[in-house]
């Protein structure tokens, strides 16, 4: 464990992931504290002419005179709080459908991997768009077990991937011939060996899922304004109005960009260091490049 | 070979009945879907107009009666009509298709264009400074989302040079005009290769960076062969046989983004269709949609599987 951590330390990009995530987190928790402005207040006399970031103004206001800075603080709490919720969603329910066929085998296991292709076949942001705008509800709760609900299905055979090569293992033969249920055989044997492979997927799922609220949002079928959200900022800056105040696309566009690299690099990271602890093989191209491979398995978002 | 590509298209059929299926009954049984259209719709109908209007739509019966006649017509070649004018879903489809399938394999083209090379050289260059510059630029392009991107590109090439156009396909009264057509996917193909680049990149990367570790690339250099023709006619033939596989990997991630890029950039393809569906409630036209990205993402597939046989010999299918 202690190499572990070390060897991490050594990869410079794992390490600019974890400052990079931590700045992030520490300024969704305590941005808002900090810097009191309110993120939906209007203020009248600035309405239609956004000011430019200023002393009073760090990042400026926008269309409706409100505080950009206070409004990104705002959205980095709605994508955090979407990203790690969806993350633990759709990790759960992978786990679980992946671990049950794998451990199942034959008909079953195909009957549930055609159900993962059918599900992997379309472009899944296409239905999430479907579903979030024939819902209507545009509620977070609602958006995270969309995101969650349809993003599963990469885990799920990374998972079964992982049983399928654990179930010929000895410890497993040992514990099957000890009368182990299959129950406590998949829960209890089978998933927390395969997890190594899953906490990277995690990471990087946790990424895919902030960009996919920022698009929802974006499109206006996510978080509902006045609520700030990254993407809905974003949209607010469509305008003729906003086309003399390029910190409103500058804004939100790069606290995407900053976050999502930073998930990325982390999960990389991770990759690298677990590839090399633990010697399972994520990695189909060798020297650890492929993580960016698993995230379009992970949720094929835009 | 043609067995096998005969029955992968068979094999095909019960997943695209899964996924018509799967949609079909999202759709239905969403608290927005059909019946509240109709509620929407039918305002201000005596109830015996509404009563026709709705058996006429078939929005009587239960979902599954409802997506039995769909597969039915499907079989007769038809998607359904239109809830927004009222014309064949398929004949509104295709003649958006070709701008979609434009995006798509132009940006495919520059991507491989850029993404093979940088791979190669990265790899070669392995832990010397072009190896970590293309590495941070593929992670960054990889952060970056797609429908940002093309704001920012508009803004810059668009509004402020003014060397594209902004948006659209073609200029008025252009159309048929070839040299229009290409000036206006000039911005949509490149924001959609900046991101695909990033995979691509990193994937030649890895796969050349085994390729040069194999025994046969030390026997090429051990006869005295230059460096080139080491990395160029022997490792890189075999590092692309990998790459070939992302082609089926990456398609649904690429038209999920071309959906957004069509979004933005107003490019009238499919995508921008589905979007425009899915808000005005075209129930029959966002199905229509879902089994063609359907479709072409388990052609995608397909196609790459064959290429992998067709690249390496040593794989068969039988």
């Amino acid at each position: 464990m202690r190499s572990a951590v070390l060897r991490f330390g050594r990869e410079r990009s794992a390490v600019a992931g974890v400052v990079i995530v931590a700045i992030v987190v520490l300024g969704a928790l305590f941005g808002p504290l900090l810097y009191p402005a309110s993120p939906i207040a209007i203020d009248h006399a600035l309405m239609g002419s956004p000011v430019a970031p200023s002393f009073a103004h760090p990042l400026g206001t926008d269309l409706l005179g409100r505080d950009e800075l206070a409004r990104a603080f705002a959205g980095a709490r709605v994508s955090l709080t979407v990203g790690v919720t969806a993350m633990l969603i759709a990790i759960s329910l992978g786990t679980v459908y992946g671990a049950i066929a794998g451990a199942a085998g034959g008909r079953i296991d195909a009957l549930m991997m055609r159900v993962v292709d059918a599900l992997l076949a379309f472009p899944s942001f296409f239905l999430i768009i479907t579903v979030e705008a024939l819902t209507e509800k545009f509620a977070l709760v609602l958006i995270i077990a969309i995101i969650g609900l349809l993003s599963w299905m990469g885990v799920a055979r990374l998972v079964r991937g992982e049983v399928l090569s654990l179930r010929e293992r000895d410890f497993v033969e040992a514990a099957r011939a000890l009368g182990a249920s299959p129950g406590r055989l998949i829960f209890r044997h089978l998933i927390p060996n395969a997890l190594t492979p899953v906490v990277v997927a995690a990471t990087l799922a946790i990424g895919d899922n902030i960009l996919v609220e920022a698009g929802l949002s974006f499109l206006g079928l996510g978080v509902q304004p006045p609520t700030a959200s990254w993407g809905n900022m974003l949209q607010g800056a469509l305008t003729p109005d906003a086309r003399n105040a390029p910190w409103l696309i500058l804004t939100p566009g790069l606290l995407i960009v900053v976050t999502l690299l930073g998930f990325s690099l982390l999960g990389d990271g991770l990759q690298v260091v677990l590839d090399r602890s633990i010697g399972q093989n994520l990695d189909a191209a060798g020297d650890g490049a492929p993580s960016l491979l698993v995230a379009p398995l992970v949720a094929e978002a835009g | 070979m043609t067995a096998y590509v005969i029955r992968r298209l068979l094999g095909a059929i019960p997943l695209l009945l899964l996924v018509s299926l799967i949609s079909y009954a999202l759709m239905a049984l969403s608290p927005g879907g059909p019946g509240a259209i109709l509620g929407a719709q039918a305002r201000g109908m005596t109830p015996a107009v509404r009563a026709a209007f709705v058996a006429q739509l078939g929005l009587d019966k239960p979902w599954y009666v409802q997506y039995f006649f769909w597969l039915v017509a499907l079989l007769h070649g038809s998607l359904g009509y239109s809830f927004v004018d009222n014309r064949p879903v398929l004949e509104k489809i295709l003649e958006r298709l070709p701008i979609t399938l434009e995006l798509l394999v132009l940006s495919l083209i520059v991507t491989l264009a850029v993404a093979i090379p940088v791979g190669v050289q990265a790899a070669t260059q392995r832990g010397r400074w072009f190896d970590y510059l293309s590495s941070a630029l593929a992670f960054t392009a990889y952060a970056t989302p797609v429908f940002w991107l093309g704001i920012v590109l508009v803004d810059i090439f668009a509004i402020h040079l003014r060397w594209f156009p902004t948006s659209g396909i073609a200029a008025l009264g252009q159309q048929g005009n070839v040299a229009d057509r290409l000036r206006h996917l000039v911005l949509p193909v490149v924001t959609l290769s900046v991101v695909s680049f990033a995979s691509w990149m990193r994937y030649q990367r890895g796969s050349m960076i085994e390729a040069l570790a194999a025994p046969f690339v030390r026997t090429a250099r051990a006869k005295g062969l230059p460096e080139r023709l080491v990395v160029y006619r022997h490792a890189l033939r075999n590092a692309l046989i990998p790459t070939v596989t992302l082609l089926g990997l990456t398609l649904p991630g690429l038209v999920g983004g071309a959906y957004f890029i069509e979004y933005v950039f107003s490019l009238p393809g499919m995508g921008l269709l589905g979007i425009d569906s899915v808000f005005s409630r075209d129930y029959p036209t966002v199905m229509g949609i879902t089994l063609l990205s359907a479709i072409l993402v388990i052609l995608g597939n397909l196609l790459a599987d064959v290429l992998y046989a067709f690249v390496d010999p040593r794989i068969r299918y039988d």
